[in-house]
């Protein structure tokens, strides 16, 4: 239970002041209402807001997304932009484990009522085709040089290899290859850990996700986007697997001793950090974009495997499905890009821990085919209720242009597996027509919707707030889950 | 009696481990992140792998998490879990030991545990023995 006292701005925002604690560089800005903001008081999520605006060269606030919860390091939900000019950090913790874990949200041209026999089908042929669960090992196998060609050339590799096409990579946040990538800054453990793993959808809260749209809320994108009612989409949720988690635990260890070095404080090992223009911090983000790489390769090949799936129960190629894609977004990255401060234009190093970019119409770093709409933000919620299509507007230059990555969680683990069980939840989910197939039981249990806060709670916030505009809800039909 | 217990942690688990002495304390602490993750269910592979390790860190609470990573790292590497672990030497924040290990197709893993982290961290010597807690992230 956290006792931080919080500064109300307005309905949607809160402060925790900068004398909350000395050492703080910034305050925290927590975008909550107060239905939200009861339950992240729950946890230790607000110390880890207070914790991040430690770190030097923070710009503005260490901010918190409206489905923030307690991490590790970073609270989970947590956005914070360093100045490189002003001695700026950049910190593996306020990446994850799972760097570039992201989701991809596809369409389709057909209508619930085309598959509603067919979803029991499908959802099995998805999960035979579709390697999951944990250590999972893929059927896309690499050979030692091309898994280095994958953390350059990322989803771009995959196209190259018919897994797609190049339309895909222009739906794609950074076209899927973040330029800068090092493989020489990556370990030998992690080259050993990611091999084998290229296509595998991983385990825990990761999941591929046959929806419907049941709601619209903005009929101009919907139809800039060709997304009606009871439209069948497809939304993939993944990361970098075991090569992310090695970059990630090589790094912290080394930034530990950086804090000595550089005489930084923080009040956390867990928020480690270097000079983004230090070379262990050079080094660190050379190594991070690999794996951010690697996971767009890997979320480009799970679409592709999906895509053949589809194929097989419908009869159909992929195209003549219309299973096109909307867009791809990571949600655990650090990017360096520029903001306008005070009227004038930073360079920033931006970390987004749980927490989408949400890039308003216009923005240069758009496809042309979103110039006029905005970047598609995906939020997925969890298994049972909704998950929703936003579109970035201009409100969220304060986020340095930043949304929610999801609906949060509510209850840990062992809670949820204490009041959960498998077969009634399974039941439950069925008699709402909705099919799941999972790996372990365990993980079904773990991830029941009630574990989760309510996404369509977090979506207003961030939507009233103007982070981002609602375009649709969809609802789930049929889950596979690691 | 087991020698560990979960405590509650939003997103990811935290576990509490107790030892006689170091090496019990480091030892149950391996052991409890294989037990956590997987269960055994099948004999698929009777090979059993003697991997050797040796970590030196700053000080005992980086080395604590440092093995355990170590552990779940040489884990995914090499496809094993961990059922037995001998250490031979702890001393001035430096570890050698054998962790044994089986096919991890042996095995149901329920739980993909990602790290350990600093986050939160405790390893002391409290009046029944050698206590740690740590974050696991699932």
């Amino acid at each position: 239970m956290s006792e931080v006292n919080l500064e109300k701005i307005d309905d949607f925002r809160w402060r925790i002041p900068k004398s909350y604690r000395p050492g703080m560089r910034a305050p925290g800005v927590i975008y909550a209402d107060e239905k939200l903001l009861k339950d992240i008081r729950q946890d230790k999520a607000m110390e880890q807001v207070a914790n991040v605006a430690f770190l030097p060269g923070i710009v503005k606030a260490s901010l918190a997304m409206p489905d923030i919860h307690w991490g590790y390091g970073f609270p989970i939900g947590g956005v914070a932009a360093t100045d490189i000019e002003n001695g700026g950090v950049i910190s593996p913790g306020g990446v994850g484990f799972d760097i570039n874990c992201g989701v991809r949200l596809l369409k389709t041209n057909l209508q619930f009522e085309d598959i509603k026999n067919k979803l029991k089908d499908l959802a099995c042929a998805l999960f035979s085709d579709v390697p999951s669960g944990v250590g999972s090992k893929g059927d896309i196998r690499v050979s030692a040089k091309e898994e280095k060609e994958i953390l350059v050339k990322g989803a771009k590799w995959a196209v190259e290899k018919g897994f797609g096409t190049k339309d895909d990579l222009d739906c794609t946040e950074e076209q899927g290859a973040i330029a800068g990538a090092d493989p020489a800054a990556v370990s030998e453990r992690a080259y050993a850990r990611g091999k084998a793993q290229s296509g595998t959808l991983g385990s825990g809260n990761h999941f591929l996700e046959v929806q419907v749209i049941d709601q619209l809320y903005d009929r101009d994108a919907c139809d800039a986007l060709n997304l009606d009612l009871g439209q069948v989409t497809v939304m993939i949720h993944s990361g970098s697997r075991g090569f992310g988690y090695q970059v990630c635990e090589d790094y912290t260890r080394s930034m530990v001793h950086c804090l000595a070095k550089y005489g930084i404080n923080v009040p956390d090992r867990q928020l480690a950090c270097a000079p983004v223009n230090s070379p262990e911090g050079k080094a660190y983000l050379g190594a991070m974009k690999c794996a951010a790489n690697y996971a767009w390769a890997n979320r480009q090949c799970l679409m592709h495997l999906t895509r053949l799936a589809f194929e097989r129960i419908f009869n159909l190629s992929w195209q003549k499905l219309g299973m096109f894609l909307i867009y791809d977004v990571a949600h655990n990255i650090a990017k360096i890009e520029k903001h306008i401060i005070d009227g004038e234009e930073k360079i920033l190093c931006v970390h987004r821990k749980g927490a989408t970019r949400s890039i308003p119409p216009g923005h240069p770093d758009l496809p042309q085919k979103y110039k006029k709409i905005g970047q598609p933000v995906i939020i997925p919620g969890d298994m049972g209720r909704n998950s929703y299509l936003l579109a970035g507007r201009e409100g969220a230059a304060e986020t340095f242009y930043s949304a929610c990555h999801g609906a949060g969680r509510l209850k840990s683990r062992t809670a949820s597996s204490r009041s959960e069980n498998a077969d009634t939840l399974l039941k439950d989910l069925e008699s709402q027509g909705i099919i799941v197939k999972a790996s372990g039981r365990q993980t079904i249990i773990e991830e029941a919707p009630q574990a989760y806060k309510n996404v369509n709670d977090v979506v207003d916030v961030v939507h009233n707030a103007g982070l981002a505009k609602r375009v649709c809800r969809m609802r789930p039909l049929g889950v596979i889950k690691g | 009696m087991e020698n560990y217990e979960v405590f509650e942690h939003t997103a990811d688990i935290g576990i509490r481990i107790k030892g006689k002495d170091l090496k019990d304390l480091f030892k149950n602490a391996g052991l409890a992140i294989f037990r956590i993750s997987s269960r055994k269910q099948f004999t698929k592979n009777k090979n059993h792998a003697n991997i050797s390790i040796k970590i030196s860190s700053d000080n005992l609470e980086s080395l604590f998490v440092d093995w355990l990573n170590e552990l779940l790292s040489l884990s995914s590497a090499k496809g094993l879990i961990f059922h037995n672990i001998k250490i031979n030497k702890l001393e001035n924040n430096s570890i050698e030991a054998v962790a044994v290990g089986s096919d991890i197709n042996n095995y149901k893993v329920n739980t993909e545990i990602k790290a350990a982290t600093y986050h939160g961290l405790e390893v002391f010597l409290g009046p029944g023995g050698w206590q740690a807690e740590v974050i696991l992230d699932v």
